[in-house]
């Protein structure tokens, strides 16, 4: 196999981007219309996905040493889509037409025999992989919801029941079906500790425009059925650390770092643990209730609300707890009440954590929209907290 | 209620186009409802939705032309096309097809965000509405409180200055008239705030109700 020659026939192709995708899709339903039924009906994302992924495996080929992993956890990541070994070849077929298409003249016997031996060694990393998942784990779980608790108009609790127990780590996230939007995919993290009946909490944000987060939201019910990958992630607790832990959570990214807590809580001697949960308006604190009363239970652990889009001192809700009283009135018999709104803080979620420093000798796990994890890593880093104790998440921008 | 601007659900033979997607245009709610017109929208997209119905059946048929057309030019039969260029002329079709869905997907996805946006502004818009009549109630009653509670310090006076003691009124009457002035603050600023609190309260209930006849009416099945 001729590498560069590979990769220069490959860059040629490429350079016709989505059109390239759309024949391979074609040609491969063409020849094999069973397949279609695993794909959406739209395919715009997937086509990226597959340019996406060739471009990487193209440019690591001479790299067997990153391009192995890489093909291994594509191998594992297929099983949940029913990807089978009688589907590679249709794959590789489909395949080298749609390069032998777009290379015209420059396509030859030399090319064809690269693209080939190429492709056998990803089919049979990937399948290898797929195989020995295949030991240990089912290509996929099936499950129940069992509860559904909608905290805002755009958050919603789900409590799901798998048919056989999921076992995974606090803090990390699950690829998810649901059979309302076939074939879509979206992850999210699990917002529990491993429980003794298996049953799993996802936090669901909606997400304007997205197809799949505003059914999950707004219309799942009790007894709907959904699907779950294998898990994934990194976001999780350091077990041999000694250090103090902070957890920084804005919004949904609440639910790793909701898991890592009750795993914490289940150790013999807990570190003492601070949890900043910000959200834009104090409506946002979907989970504020629930964090609240663990807090109260647990001295080693405190939670800090804030919101970033409101300002102390204004607000009905402020007025209506603080009562008559807190009306500036000359001469009032009335002591002033103090705000009972006293505990959330407001300001930028990085700015709060910030100010209730010093955390050098903490652990951070930090969860949130991007925005908010770049900036609160930064100010982190800033305020003396080596980088190695930093892990993080940022929302997969395919949370649609 | 169909405004001219949408298209009628009932009009079997026209076909969604992109264009349209694009320009659709709906009435604002009936007086006294938020939002666009629901019936518009539910037949938009009951229209939208037989548009798919009908590309995927579509597809479905281009498939089997395709067998047909491969078994065809297996038998070799001299009127057909090579089997080389109807297999791309096949896969033309069906990226054709594809592109076409992708579009409406891409479509339909965009409108969704900008109705969500929208809905998302008259929400921002309603609270905080809600918060400035609150603030506005709180005011009134203040105001109109301590002027009821001046007037009675005002008539408790003039009542004690026909028996003046050496330089002011004992410290007695002085409580008394505090404690008068106090209760009729009092009596006025919960007598205004009750009120309005009242008639905002209803409406609040009316404007529950009508969210929820409009999301049972909007629910599937």
């Amino acid at each position: 196999m001729d590498v560069q020659r590979l990769k220069d026939n490959f860059a040629h192709v490429a350079e016709q981007g989505d059109a390239v995708a759309l024949f391979f899709y074609s040609d491969l339903f063409v020849r094999n219309p069973h397949l279609r039924d695993m794909f959406p009906i739209g395919m715009s994302i997937q086509r990226d996905k597959l340019l996406r992924a060739l471009g990487q495996i193209v440019a690591r080929v001479d790299d067997l040493g990153t391009l192995v992993p890489f093909l291994q956890q594509l191998g594992r990541d297929h099983r949940r889509f029913g990807i089978i070994a009688e589907h590679y070849p249709h794959v590789g077929a489909s395949l080298i037409a749609t390069l032998r298409h777009f290379s015209g003249p420059a396509w030859n016997d030399d090319i064809e025999g690269d693209w080939t031996a190429a492709y056998t060694l990803v089919a049979k990393v990937m399948l290898e992989a797929a195989d020995e998942d295949a030991l240990t784990r089912p290509a996929w779980w099936d499950g129940q919801v069992i509860a559904v608790e909608r905290r805002r108009f755009d958050i919603t609790v789900l409590r799901v029941q798998p048919d056989r127990p999921l076992p995974y780590q606090p803090g990390q996230s699950v690829a998810v079906e649901t059979m309302a939007r076939p074939r879509l995919w979206r992850y999210y993290s699990m917002a529990n500790a491993p429980r003794p009946d298996h049953t799993i909490d996802f936090h669901v944000r909606l997400v304007d425009g997205g197809p799949v987060s505003p059914v999950l939201v707004r219309t799942t019910e009790t007894g709907d059925r959904i699907r779950m990958g294998a898990p994934v992630g990194t976001l999780t607790l350091d077990e041999t650390s000694q250090r103090d832990v902070l957890l920084v959570a804005g919004s949904t990214g609440l639910a790793p770092l909701k898991a890592i807590l009750e795993q914490i809580a289940g150790r013999p001697s807990p570190p003492r643990v601070h949890l900043f949960f910000g959200a834009r308006t104090r409506d946002g604190l979907y989970d504020l209730e629930s964090l609240s009363k663990l807090a109260s239970e647990f001295e080693w652990f405190t939670v800090v609300p804030a919101v970033s889009e409101e300002v102390g001192g204004h607000g009905f809700s402020a007025l209506l707890q603080a009562g008559p009283g807190s009306v500036r009135r000359p001469g009032s018999w009335f002591e002033p009440v103090p705000r009972t709104d006293g505990d959330v803080e407001y300001g930028n979620l990085s700015d709060v954590v910030a100010r209730h420093g010093p955390w050098n000798d903490h652990d951070a796990y930090v969860c949130g929209p991007s925005a908010m994890v770049g900036h609160t890593v930064e100010q982190l880093v800033q305020l003396g907290v080596p980088r190695e104790h930093i892990r993080l998440e940022t929302f997969a921008d395919a949370q649609r | 209620m169909n405004s001219p601007d949408l298209p009628a659900a009932s009009e079997g033979t026209r076909r969604l186009t992109p264009g349209e997607l694009q320009s659709v245009a709906f009435a604002r709610a009936a007086l006294g409802r938020r939002g666009f017109d629901e019936e518009q929208v539910r037949n938009f997209l009951t229209y939208v939705e037989r548009e798919f119905v009908q590309l995927l059946s579509e597809r479905a048929a281009l498939a089997d032309e395709v067998n047909r057309l491969r078994s065809q030019g297996a038998k070799g039969a001299s009127n057909v096309m090579a089997p080389e260029d109807a297999h791309f002329q096949a896969v033309r079709i069906l990226s054709q097809a594809q592109q076409t869905a992708d579009m409406y997907v891409a479509d339909a996805e965009r409108y969704t965000r900008e109705l969500s946006h929208e809905a998302r502004l008259h929400r921002e818009a309603i609270l905080s509405d809600a918060k400035g009549r609150a603030e506005h109630i709180l005011e009134d009653a203040h105001r109109k409180a301590a002027a009821v509670a001046d007037t009675a310090v005002r008539a408790t006076e003039q009542t004690a200055r026909p028996v003046p003691h050496q330089g002011g009124l004992p410290d007695t009457e002085r409580h008394t008239l505090e404690l008068e002035r106090e209760v009729a603050y009092l009596r006025t600023y919960s007598d205004v705030y009750r009120t309005h609190l009242r008639s905002y309260l209803e409406a609040l209930l009316r404007n529950v109700d009508e969210w929820e006849a409009s999301e049972r009416a909007s629910l599937p099945r």
